[in-house]
């Protein structure tokens, strides 16, 4: 029923550190949520069914949890459900993620032969059996991404995150998307083992796309949550360039490498733990404070919220892959693995590789501005609005709550190579081969490429010498007795107002218009001009919205496409019971033909006469006479 | 070591120095009187004398960023390729630690510019996070396809591993390479065409809008910082791609390399003579030159091998 080998027990750390933060938070949080029993006992389940995903051992338990951890988040999104946004919300996440698990349904029916209780190793053998194993990686892939928000499956983040009480937020972004990570590990080293290289790549490309896709809405978003959501959305993007690196690797034989970049990807999924969690938990308590997720309400929280801010800056700076963080030091090990890419003997991957390598930069940089967004018009100048005026501290367990989290953030930037060492051995519990020597050869200072020729960090030492050099430079500072003299900000004569600063929309309106063709923005300006002067006006306004790209063209044509199908449907039945009844017998017939081809041997005779078989069902018994 | 440290002392100092060269040289080639080149040591020790104001909405963030600006910076000029054969040098670090480093400092520069909640320091902010933003890509494939000439990734050993070995059969990407490095140092520097360090008009400006509420010491340490950092741009450039004369004995080749620094400076003094400002979205056109011209070298190298 249960197993409890390195990688379970990796993950299952995950979950725990990610969550004993969040239970202060969340125990603090409590008093504003009026469903107390309802929101507990799913709070508490939903920990406990993570837990139990990566521990359970045969596909029984694990499709259980599995579908455990969906229904009480689903439930937990649902706890403060007021307006409609909010259950539409839900209800689109729940349509999301059992769209997610028909799939893996479907993987555990073919790989275990129907018998659910069958240990996973045991399932290698079915799967290697089976004549179409590109099949169940799609299965896996749609199954498990569709929980990770990986584009295109990811339109479901933005809407559920934002509306759950932010630190189910916090959970679910921290450490739910993680499991869906977890299940990819698993099944992909256990049930389908030898890969294609196709499948690397195919990972790769799904990788980069959705950490360009992710920071690039992430930036056009004025909701604070919805903005991280995005993020989540990115970061997911960079463990799976990881992770595709590495089944690249491990499929052209270079098995160190592999190691590595998988290496990497682990990380760089306990640090977006960490800091998307500690994130989540300061937007939650600036919404708490300010009573709206606008980001162009706040300003100037740093003063009223000195401890929200310095954590959210901590965050801030880790998730922005910024020296001497967390976030750099995993997105180093990426990127170190990618330029590995130059031992392959494969031309055009060497040649593909570096539009990764591009991807993953663009999206540091793009990172760096969301942040600079993110912080800068939340914490600094005035204050945008009199929430915002009034806002103070939150209470000392949501204050205790994202202190730990800071401790867990900080704890990965100190100890990196003992988490290494833990990854390390979790690989080599999935039969992959040991690194960690080759990435700590000199004791734990410098981490080493594993890679010819690769770079070194040392984190210790950088995070050492930016300490020392900075409060070097203070200490002069403080030691000049410099005098000191407060006075208003120069702004061309005029007094400086909450409205005179730059909103987050005007911070990201270059990146806006540069990127125009994919946000199509849709942008309302309208101004009173005075005496019809073009430039004098005296009241405008303007109004930007994007809507993503995926969900106008995939997800609303898909609606379009079903709607079209029902009308077509209903055209044909009309409401007559025998004729309805004919369609679902033709559609078991499709079913069970199917099958026949697709499970056994293919032939074109059987094609052939299957098809004349079900061309003359549905002229008979559906369309009918012409009337 | 004491090669090295002397060169981390003799950079520190020469920083104010080459900014006030560039503009003593652009002045003269305008046919203005030019400027002392002593004006950037002068403007130092001015500032040094001065209080400091800080703005009423400002918050803590004003009095630590400065210094945030400024250490990364410092930090890396330990970490640059030696100038002398066999002086000492920290050969491990790789150049995505450098530019994250410097990823780092305009981090703090640009959350400096939101801190004083004037509108001209949101807008230096928002151009430079546009900026920086599509710097990042060509720095990091630059970077990639130099350390695969010179066979390390680590910046201090493909220095010298250049100098010793000049890739002569790899002139080709080299040369992409090189292009692209200079359009970088020119965007990463807020130089003509991408921003004039030297407009007095407040709607053109990029870094000098970041830092108009910055008075006094605080003040002198950006500056020292944006100065500190044309430096690296340039000994990198100087060390990379130009890696000649470190067999030289040491004095002399620390000549030779401050020689390189000043020519350097001058080939952007010309730049800015004879070109005008961009306007902010025709930036990305030039660093998308800079992209390209990255991947082409890449390209070379792998299919070519030239």
């Amino acid at each position: 029923m249960f197993q409890f080998d390195t990688l379970s027990m990796v993950f299952t750390a995950l979950i725990v550190l990610g969550s004993i933060p969040n239970l202060f938070y969340s125990q603090g949080y409590l008093p504003h949520i009026e469903r107390k029993a309802h929101y507990l006992l799913h709070y508490f389940t939903f920990i406990a069914s993570m837990i139990g995903v990566v521990v359970a051992a045969n596909a029984l338990s694990f499709l259980l949890f599995w579908e455990l951890m969906s229904l009480t988040s689903w439930q937990l999104i649902l706890t403060e459900a007021k307006s409609k946004k909010t259950i539409n919300a839900a209800r689109f996440y729940f349509f999301m993620t059992h769209f997610g698990f028909v799939f893996l349904l479907l993987f555990f029916l073919i790989v275990t032969n129907g018998d659910l209780e069958m240990g996973f190793s045991a399932m290698h053998g079915v799967a290697s059996a089976f004549a179409y194993p590109t099949l169940l990686f799609f299965f896996l892939v749609l199954g498990f991404l569709s929980k990770a928000g990986a584009v295109p499956l990811h339109v479901w983040l933005p809407y559920a995150h934002p509306e759950a009480p932010s630190p189910v937020s916090a959970l679910m972004s921290g450490v739910m998307l993680k499991v869906a990570i977890y299940g990819m590990f698993r099944f992909l080293f256990d049930v389908l083992y030898p890969w294609p290289l196709e499948w690397g790549v195919l990972i790769l490309v799904i990788g980069s796309l959705s950490a360009l896709i992710g920071v690039l809405y992430a930036l056009s978003e004025h909701d604070i949550k919805a903005l991280l959501a995005n993020h989540s959305i990115e970061n997911i993007g960079i463990i799976l360039i990881g992770f595709g690196m590495g089944m690249i690797f491990d499929s052209m034989h270079l098995k160190v490498l592999s190691s590595f970049a998988f290496i990497a990807a682990i990380f760089h999924t306990f640090n977006h733990m960490s800091f998307k969690s500690l994130l989540f938990m300061g937007a939650g308590s600036v919404l708490h404070q300010t009573h709206t997720k606008n980001i162009e309400k706040y300003g100037g929280l740093i003063k009223r919220m000195p401890v929200t801010a310095l954590t959210f800056l901590l965050a801030s700076v880790s998730i922005s892959a910024l020296p001497p963080t967390n976030g750099f030091l995993s997105e180093w090990m990426i990127f170190q693995s990618m330029l590995g890419s130059s031992h392959l003997d494969n031309t055009s991957l060497k040649l593909a590789i570096p539009f990764a390598v591009f991807a993953l930069a663009m999206t540091g940089g793009l990172a760096i501005a969301c942040f600079v967004k993110a912080y800068g018009i939340t914490f600094l100048g005035l204050h945008r609005s009199t929430n915002a005026k009034h806002a103070h501290e939150v209470n000392f367990l949501m204050r205790t709550g994202m202190l730990l989290m800071a401790a867990v953030v900080i704890s990965l930037m100190l100890f990196t190579p003992w988490y290494i060492g833990q990854f390390d051995a979790a690989l080599v519990g999935l039969g992959h081969t040991s690194v960690y020597a080759r990435l700590f050869p000199e004791g734990i200072w410098q981490l080493h490429s594993a890679g010819m020729h690769g770079g070194v960090v040392s984190p210790l030492i950088l995070l050492g010498a930016l300490l020392g050099v900075t409060a070097l430079l203070m200490f002069g500072y403080k030691a000049l007795r410099v005098k000191e003299r407060i006075h208003r900000t120069w702004s061309c004569g005029y007094r400086t107002g909450a409205r005179t600063q730059y909103s987050a929309t005007g911070f990201a309106g270059p990146i806006r218009r540069f990127f125009g063709w994919l946000y199509k923005p849709d942008e309302h300006f309208h101004k009173e001009s005075i005496a019809g002067h073009g430039s004098k006006f005296s009241d405008s306004h303007y109004e930007v919205h994007v809507k993503p790209l995926f969900e106008t063209t995939l997800y609303d044509s898909v609606g379009k496409a079903a709607n079209f199908m029902s009308y077509w449907v209903y055209r044909l039945s009309h409401f007559e019971q025998t004729r309805y009844a004919a369609m679902i017998f033709n559609l078991m017939l499709t079913v069970l033909f199917s099958y026949r081809i697709f499970a056994h041997e293919f032939s074109w005779a059987t094609l052939l006469l299957e098809g004349t078989v079900m061309i003359i069902s549905i002229k008979v018994l559906i369309i009918g006479e012409k009337r | 070591m004491i090669a090295y440290l002397l060169t981390i002392v003799l950079l520190l100092l020469i920083a104010p120095l080459l900014p006030s060269f560039i503009k003593a040289l652009k002045m003269r080639l305008l046919f203005k009187k030019p400027a002392s080149i002593w004006q950037g040591y002068r403007n130092f020790a001015k500032l040094m004398h001065k209080e400091t104001i800080v703005s009423e909405e400002a918050s803590a963030i004003t009095r630590v960023a400065p210094f945030l600006v400024l250490s990364p910076l410092l930090v890396i000029l330990f970490f640059l390729p030696p100038v002398v054969h066999g002086a000492y040098y920290v050969s491990f670090v790789d150049a995505f630690t450098i530019t994250g480093l410097i990823a780092l400092s305009t981090f703090f520069l640009m959350l400096l510019g939101l801190d004083s909640a004037s509108a001209f320091g949101g807008m230096g902010s928002s151009r430079e996070a546009f900026i920086a933003a599509l710097v990042e890509p060509a720095m990091v494939l630059t970077i990639f396809s130099v350390s695969m000439m010179a066979g390390d990734l680590g910046v201090g050993q493909a220095g010298v591993n250049l100098a010793a070995h000049f890739p002569k059969e790899h002139m080709a990407s080299f040369l992409f390479a090189a292009i692209s490095f200079f359009i970088l140092l020119i965007a990463e520097n807020g130089r003509i065409p991408v921003d004039n360090p030297e407009t007095h008009l407040e709607l053109t400006m990029v870094h000098e809008a970041m830092i108009l509420d910055i008075t006094g010491i605080y003040l002198a340490i950006i500056e020292t910082a944006s100065s500190v950092k044309f430096v690296i741009f340039a000994s990198l450039f100087a060390s990379l791609f130009l890696p000649f004369g470190l067999d030289y004995s040491a004095p002399v080749a620390i000549g030779v390399f401050m020689l390189k620094l000043f020519a350097i400076a001058a080939a952007v003094a010309l730049i800015e003579v004879n070109t005008a400002k961009l306007r902010l979205f025709k930036v990305p056109n030039l660093l998308g030159i800079a992209i390209v011209f990255a991947f082409l070298s890449l390209i070379t190298f792998y299919v070519l091998g030239a």
